[in-house]
């Protein structure tokens, strides 16, 4: 039986903060029982992302946000319609709201709720730059929530 | 920077980041009028130091997490620049597998770009209200059972190449002197198949565009009309026929005129090929040795070049394959040759798609593919390698420097963003100077930034995780002290705000 629940941490490795939602989701792997949370980690972007969004209940998405109006390392919990009335909160905004309305349009089993979590980030175009340590230090409580929302 | 203290400058800014994604600046001299617009590309940072020290082998695994869209690019491009780099011949089969793979990974994105990123403009068409000017219109357009087609497509071709490749987002399989398994009978088999249901979709797609394009002179208007036609040098890869090859060949440049001026093997790009400095950019703007950066000006005397799908049909000799010849003679006869109209990047675009599936067809039906030696092993001392791939957004360079011990000492990529960035500016200050009056900017002006960017289709850095085409956009008119004069926002769903 597919997983109730789909973590999708997006994100890229390589540039300093904005490797979180790939390092968070990893930690959620770590903790949460495969058979009911699928877990993927993901630096694609756009509607390559839309296999990602389709045939799960409910989808949680950990990602890196720049809004320069709170310290590096906040989260903001946020759903997807308070990220449509305020465009393009998330770098990968347009490619995954894209690729959820995309899917809609077509007719794919789309999850009715989709939670997305994203981190204040500082930089996000260093390659082999150093995370910030305020989004360092956000990552453990950044994936206890991802856990408890995933496992109730 | 005496240009931002003696001018008025317009910035059109995205608002989704402090810093990012493209940038459009815009200065105005004292009487109001545009005097210069340029456009600006953030650049990732610290690649070069990152890649110091690391082995060489690592860079086609590191370099494919650079961008979300074009993972298999930088892959194929480092595992090229391998093979110069330890002196090695990859054998025959290696060398078919590897540029299977490459035409399934074109055909894939050039697909899902007609029609979802370029759609917008192409499809649901210039004069639609801003609202339907997205994915959700191209489907409203074309039809929910062929949008299903795409996606459909898309992911047959992206299991073919994690048949061949392993992993989809990041393909292992490149190693210097060949790949890391041979391809199956089966897996042979499988291509076939996929790749003759995608040369019939290749079709298909070149008869929507004639359908919902050609048959509308709106549309004709709009691709000739003089706001994006530059006439610049155009350079691409070419085959021994001087036909056009995505894997492997050389680099060949035509005039605005379209005569060769030079033709090179990638290794020797940099006697050819060199990058311009502006002070009020940290982008690197390349333009050609020969005739030397003359600023942004047209022209055989300007260095400009661009390169992408649009340079490669001019540059190419005819298309290598049947059922692309026959839509490039089409193109040709429309639109003549070198063709300088930005906007026919999208009809250039399918004609490559077109090329691709039919060249995955040719490979995959050739038996000796599955010839199970697909490695050379390197023997030579490494020392320095360059390797290029016609990516989907234009020509990718890897150049890399090694110690003996194949460690690296110095690395440099370059993306097609920047062999474009030039000819992209001056896009940019053709529309600002055709529509911007006053310190109003309209949404027509808007409108003609964001087909530019869905036209060249610029790799965004860090941004390549989001999609040029929706992304919102605002624009600033500043006086001279700094103040704001007015100020226009286009939202990610297409609404458009005042303050």
């Amino acid at each position: 039986m597919a997983a109730r629940v789909r973590v999708l941490g997006l994100g890229n490795e390589l540039l300093a903060d904005d490797a979180v939602g790939i390092l968070a989701a990893r930690k959620v792997a770590e903790r949460c029982p495969p058979e009911e949370v699928e877990v993927i980690a993901s630096s694609e972007s756009g509607l390559y992302l839309l296999e990602y969004v389709t045939d799960v209940a409910r989808l949680i998405v950990i990602d890196s946000v720049q809004t320069g109006r709170t310290a590096p390392g906040t989260i903001h919990v946020v759903c997807e319609e308070n990220v449509r009335a305020a465009p393009g909160s998330t770098p990968h905004g347009t490619g995954l709201f894209d690729a959820l309305a995309l899917a809609r349009k077509l007719g794919y089993n789309v999850p009715k709720e989709v939670i997305i979590l994203a981190v204040e980030a500082a930089d996000c175009l260093t390659i082999g730059g150093e995370m910030h340590p305020g989004v360092a230090a956000a990552i453990p409580e950044l994936v206890e929530r991802v856990v408890r929302m995933s496992v109730n | 920077m005496p240009v931002e203290t003696t001018t008025r400058r317009i910035t059109i800014d995205p608002i989704t980041r402090l810093e990012g994604h493209g940038k459009i600046e815009i200065f105005l001299d004292d009487d109001g009028q545009v005097e210069r617009a340029y456009f600006q590309v953030p650049e990732l940072r610290g690649f070069e130091k990152f890649a110091q020290g690391r082995p060489a082998e690592d860079m086609p695994q590191i370099t494919s997490r650079i961008c979300g869209v074009c993972p298999t690019a930088h892959h194929m491009a480092a595992t090229r620049a391998l093979d110069n780099l330890y002196q090695v011949t990859p054998p025959p089969a290696a060398q078919k597998i590897r540029e299977l793979v490459f035409n399934t990974f074109m055909a894939e994105d050039h697909a899902l770009h007609f029609y979802f990123l370029g759609g917008p403009d192409f499809v649901v068409g210039p004069q639609a209200p801003a609202a339907e000017r997205n994915v959700l219109g191209v489907v409203a357009r074309v039809g929910v059972e062929t949008g299903k087609a795409v996606i459909s497509m898309r992911r047959k071709l992206r299991e073919l190449t994690t048949l061949a490749a392993g992993k989809t987002v990041h393909p292992v399989f490149g190693l210097p002197g060949g790949v890391a398994k041979p391809l199956t009978e089966a897996d042979r088999q499988r291509f076939r198949e996929v790749a003759a249901e995608a040369v019939d979709f290749a079709q298909f797609t070149l008869e929507t565009f004639e359908k919902i394009v050609l048959e509308n002179s709106d549309y004709g208007d709009l691709i000739t009309g003089g706001v994006f036609t530059h006439r610049t040098h155009y350079m691409g890869m070419v085959d021994s026929n001087n036909q056009v090859n995505f894997y492997q060949g050389s680099l060949r440049v035509v005039t605005p005129e379209g005569k060769e001026v030079a033709k090179f093997a990638p290794e020797k790009y940099l006697d050819y090929i060199a990058e311009h400095v502006e002070p009020w950019s940290y982008m690197k703007f390349c333009y050609l040795k020969q005739p030397g950066w003359k600023g942004f000006m047209e022209g055989a005397d300007s260095g400009v070049f661009a390169v992408a799908p649009l340079a490669r049909l001019n540059v190419t000799e005819g298309m290598p394959t049947p059922l692309a010849q026959q839509a490039y003679e089409k193109y040709i006869k429309t639109l003549g040759k070198p063709v300088h109209h930005t906007l026919a990047t999208h009809w250039a675009r399918i004609i490559e798609l077109i090329y691709a599936t039919e060249r995955m067809k040719q490979l995959a039906d050739d038996p000796e593919i599955t010839d199970p030696n697909v490695r050379t092993i390197p023997t030579a001392t490494p020392r320095e390698g360059v390797g290029v791939v016609e990516a989907p957004r234009g020509t990718l360079i890897h150049h890399y420097k090694t110690d003996e011990r194949g460690l690296i000492t110095a690395a440099n990529l370059i993306v097609a963003s920047q062999n474009n960035a030039a000819r992209m500016s001056m896009s940019v200050e053709k529309a600002a100077k055709g529509l911007l009056s006053g310190r109003e900017i309209s949404e027509g002006l808007l409108n003609m930034v964001e087909m530019a960017f869905r036209a060249y289709d610029p790799c965004l850095g860090c941004a390549t995780h989001s999609l040029p085409g929706s992304m919102p956009l605002s624009v600033r008119v500043r006086g001279r002290d700094g103040e704001t004069l007015s100020m226009l926002v286009r939202d990610a769903d297409g609404a458009i705000r005042r303050s």
